[in-house]
């Protein structure tokens, strides 16, 4: 199942579903929760025609602070209310001294980050009552490692049971800013806890750097590393994130259909009998 | 927690680096790439600041804006875990702040309030609405409204003026009513009078018209022989614009 992230901007067309036609959405509870009014029924419109998923942004999971049960309190509210049983997140931290940044900001890689992601992320499973599905970020500076950044994700994995958002561009991006190759970290993970996949364009700002910006179509080497990578899978849901720059909805659909392309390509014949995720 | 006071430590260091611009030294950390996630923090808050007040960003000159959103993203905490709500919390530190005294823009509270409702307005959760009949009589029934509102008292008329010598120039008592049209989920607004914003605050409190009126010489209105008659004409305009509902049954 090849998904697209539930965008105001074209919400009306993928309720439609002529333009554009995924085969499920994804979109974060905290830009929804709470929402009345037009948007409100768009949301219903579009969960009555699609499947959907959930990707969190502020749980903050690398925070200092404890988590905040309120806010557990209403995502898991809005996960029943919707039925949704896939909620992503991000190995990342997003507020600090109890300020919010609305961004994903990199967590040292270190053993005490790793026990202390570990044991939130599995309070917030216990208390979803439903996996959490972590996913692997792109960064742009290292912070203070005293490991790698392959053998910090597969310890949290290890350590809280949790599966893994494999978002493939952001493995390309991250082997790029820092010099690694992305075959041989992805071939590291532990990639049977992978539970879903994520898929974007970026931009390249500088010669040594790319930026994770969702802005633009996906380049050919990433869908090269996705189709490499998804062969060593079992089939899981893969999203299209697309946040800025909207091109036209028929391009969107052209990303779509070759994602879909090559999942059939390779999973439909090693994996005839196993069912998606969702 | 399991975290070390180290790791910690830089973790805060890095988050305020981000909201301030300053301390850019943290161990372990490529300063040049640093710098991108303080672009990229500072622009989510200020995108986000834009698009909930753009008459206020229009209209302000360019460096107070700036200076605001500098501050304002260094020195608060933002609560909400929803980006929507932030300028919520961006009108209420200016208002702690007398940021109208101090950037001397003496109707930017009234400003950020009527731009702040529209957004809050049109994103909220659903009220119920109440059970109406269309038809009743408009002085002695219990005359419903909309329950999606605002009614926002200014000193100045934010809601039809942009320019600071206009604004400036009509300071007064202005009352709007802000409402969601509950099949589109717009959000319109309609400016009072006096009178007629003390008629809405008390329709809303569920008063008869009748029992308004009789409190009218009370407010210093001067009860002509029209005032009724306006009045329900008023409220006969709003039903058609959905801001009246109806009557109790």
């Amino acid at each position: 199942m090849v998904g697209i992230g539930f965008r105001r901007e074209f919400a009306e067309e993928l309720i439609a579903g002529e333009l554009i036609r995924p085969d499920f959405i994804e979109f974060a509870p905290e830009n929804w929760m709470h929402i009345g009014g037009h948007w409100k029924k768009l949301l219903h419109q579009a969960v009555e025609k699609y499947p959907v998923l959930c990707h969190g942004l502020s749980l903050s999971i690398g925070s200092p602070e404890p988590l905040d049960q309120e806010f557990l309190r209403h995502v898991k509210s809005f996960l029943d209310e919707y039925q949704i049983q896939l909620y992503s997140e991000h190995i990342s931290y997003s507020k600090c001294d109890n300020a919010h940044m609305y961004d994903l900001l990199p967590v040292p890689f270190r053993m005490d980050a790793v026990r202390h992601i570990s044991s939130r992320i599995q309070q917030v499973q216990d208390f979803m009552e439903r996996p959490l599905v972590m996913e692997i970020v792109s960064y742009y500076t290292p912070v203070a490692a005293e490991m790698s950044e392959v053998d910090f994700i597969c310890e949290i994995v290890r350590q809280s049971g949790c599966q893994l958002l494999l978002d493939v561009n952001n493995v390309y991006v991250n082997a790029f800013n820092h010099q690694y190759d992305a075959k041989e970290f992805i071939s590291q993970l532990p990639l049977d806890k992978v539970g879903y996949i994520h898929m974007a364009g970026h931009e390249k700002v500088l010669p040594d750097l790319i930026i994770d910006t969702h802005g633009e179509a996906i380049i050919d080497p990433v869908y090269d590393l996705f189709e490499w990578t998804i062969q060593r899978l079992k089939p899981v849901p893969v999203l299209l994130e697309r946040d800025l720059n909207i091109p036209q909805l028929p391009a969107l659909q052209g990303e779509l259909n070759r994602l879909k392309s090559i999942c059939n390509k390779h999973w439909s014949i090693s994996h005839a009998l196993v069912g998606g995720n969702i | 927690m399991h975290l070390s006071a180290e790791t910690y430590n830089i973790q805060q260091a890095f988050s305020r680096y981000c909201l301030t611009g300053k301390n850019r030294r943290i161990t372990g950390v490529q300063p040049d790439r640093l710098s991108w996630y303080r672009e990229m923090v500072f622009n989510i808050l200020t995108e986000a600041l834009e698009a909930a007040f753009p008459i206020a960003y229009a209209n302000l000159p360019q460096r107070k804006w700036d200076s605001m959103t500098q501050d304002f993203c260094s020195h608060h905490a933002c609560k909400s875990y929803q980006l929507w709500k932030m300028p919520l919390e961006f009108y209420t530190y200016a208002v702690e702040h007398s940021w109208d005294e101090k950037y001397d823009i003496p109707y930017l509270n009234d400003l950020l309030s009527f731009e702040w409702a529209e957004l809050e307005l049109y994103n909220m959760e659903d009220l119920p609405t109440p059970a109406f009949v269309p038809q009743g009589n408009w002085l002695h029934d219990v005359i419903l409204l909309n329950p999606e509102y605002r009614l926002l008292a200014f000193k100045y008329p934010v809601q039809k003026e942009t320019t600071r010598r206009k604004l400036l120039q009509q300071v007064g008592a202005w009352f709007v009513l802000l409402y969601r049209i509950p099949v589109t989920g717009q959000v319109q607004f309609v400016e009072l009078s006096p009178w007629l914003a003390f008629v809405a605050e008390q329709l809303y409190a569920g008063i008869t018209l009748s029992d308004i009126l009789e409190y009218a010489p009370q407010l210093n209105i001067t009860v002509t022989d029209t005032l009724a008659s306006d009045t329900i004409t008023f409220l006969r305009e709003m039903q058609t614009r959905q801001l009246v509902l109806g009557f109790q049954p």
